[in-house]
């Protein structure tokens, strides 16, 4: 008998929902299990930091937020052959990125002293047994090599056992370069993408069957996003938020959607509408844009010193 | 800061604003040295992308130049590019680069004027402020 590959899995500063994801893998489980051995995996089982075996794929999630993020990043690369950035929060830093807007220390006060389910007369914030933040999250590959991105949030079951299989039998994966409304199946109007208002998905109801929901007045991150997805929430009339992260051609995901939403925006009357009103309608740009890309966007964080 | 240290990074559309530069300086025109010009073809090609990049490299100032509204090339390239920038102004602010390091305006061919007052205005402003901190922070960082 061939020897199996031995698969580690590791969570960072992640929410462990992409290792349901893997948990999720069904059959395909079986196809995986022939070919290799989970060896290392804090969510299956018990390990020790001190006793990581050698590894020939290691798949992490979560970006880098601590310092023990780092530490063990830094620890499990040594040990591996192979490194899949697993899910968003490894890839692009996710939903915690967006702590970037914060400094470690108005972040630190707000779960410690000000949320209200937090009992702290005191005001203690902790800082012995508990590893330190770092001054923003960031993306794994900024704090170890990485040799294969699957971004999603969580990746969808089927392509990360397709890409884990495909690398077992030594394949090479490749993700798809098309962004998403390449695969959508909501029409696009066939006289090009326009937009007389941005609303937010309660305030329409039940969006129209078939129409792309850009001109419905819905921002969906679609254009900006990587096609991995199968565009599965448009299909069922939600918008995509941009959960995947960018395509490979775009280098901000978040910059290049505020370009398509701000041309799009009325372009039927170009010439005479407001340039100001389509930032009159949004209120929270980064929350809106970046929701998941923060900490791999060109200004990653927020600058502290005002600008000054 | 000091003059000479700062660096605007300037974005002219071909048909205009880029013939401003050129009747600025065929004119003789001063103007202060601290700008970098990137000619594009039209006003609308420009990405916010590219406003962030250039701060990312260590800009410490961006100025976006096309055509009047009505003398595009392509029709309406600049009206787009105008929608763009206030949501830029507003993500500069969100991120704390502050939308005053940003500016963007019409420039004609036939205005080299213009061209000069707008670098020169830019300059003493972005002088002003100082650097801008994205480069500093993320290098002290690193
Ligand atoms: S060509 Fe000058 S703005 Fe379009």
């Amino acid at each position: 008998m061939v020897e199996k590959a031995k698969i580690g899995t590791m969570w960072l500063g992640g929410c462990s929902g992409c290792h349901l994801s893997i948990a999720d893998f069904h059959e395909s489980l079986l196809d995986v299990m022939e070919l290799a051995d989970f060896e290392f995996s804090p969510v299956l089982m018990d390990t020790k930091y001190d006793e990581v075996p050698e590894l020939d794929v290691l798949i992490v999630e979560g970006g880098i937020r601590n310092e023990e993020n780092r530490e063990l990043a830094e620890e499990l690369r040594e040990k591996a052959n192979f490194v899949i950035s697993y899910g968003t929060c490894a890839a692009y830093g996710g939903i915690p990125g967006l702590g970037n807007l914060h400094t470690v220390e108005e972040l630190e006060k707000e779960a410690y002293i000000n949320s209200p389910s937090t009992p702290n007369e005191e005001g203690i914030i902790p800082n012995e047994d508990v590893p330190a933040l770092e001054s923003r999250v960031r993306p794994l590959n900024e704090a170890i090599d990485v040799d294969l991105v699957v971004p999603g949030c969580p990746p969808r079951s089927d392509v990360v056992a397709e890409a884990v299989i495909a690398l077992l039998k030594g394949e090479t994966v490749e993700l798809p370069t098309t962004n998403l409304c390449d695969v959508c199946p909501r029409e696009k109007p066939p006289e090009g993408l326009a937009m007389d208002v941005i609303k937010r998905q309660f305030e329409i109801g039940k969006p129209e069957d078939d129409l792309c929901l850009i001109p419905q007045g819905l921002i969906c991150m679609g254009p900006a996003t990587i096609s991995l997805c199968g565009a599965e929430c448009p299909s069922i009339a939600i918008q995509c938020r941009g959960c995947y992260g960018p395509t490979s051609k775009v280098m901000d995901q978040g910059a290049k959607m505020i370009s398509a939403i701000a041309s799009d925006y009325g372009i039927e009357e170009d010439k005479t509408i407001d340039p100001e009103q389509v930032a009159d309608q949004l209120d929270d740009i980064v929350g809106t844009f970046y929701t998941y890309t923060l900490p791999a966007a060109l200004i990653p964080a927020k600058m502290q010193k005002g600008g000054k | 800061m000091a003059e000479d240290d700062v660096k605007i990074v300037m974005f002219c559309c071909n048909w205009c604003s880029y013939g401003g530069a050129d009747t600025a300086g065929t004119s003789r025109m001063q103007y202060p040295p601290n700008i970098r010009v990137i000619r594009v073809m039209c006003s609308g090609r420009i990405e916010p992308q590219f406003v962030l990049k250039a701060f990312r490299e260590g800009a410490d100032g961006v100025i976006v130049a096309g055509c009047h509204h009505g003398d595009c090339h392509y029709d309406a390239g600049n009206y787009k590019l105008d929608r763009r920038m206030r949501l830029v102004y507003k993500l500069a602010e969100d991120m704390g680069i502050g939308k005053e390091r940003i500016y963007h305006d019409w420039i004609s061919a036939s205005e080299g004027e213009k061209f000069a007052d707008t670098v020169k205005m830019m300059v003493t402003r972005i002088k002003e402020l100082g650097s801008a901190p994205l480069k500093e922070q993320l290098d002290a960082e690193a």
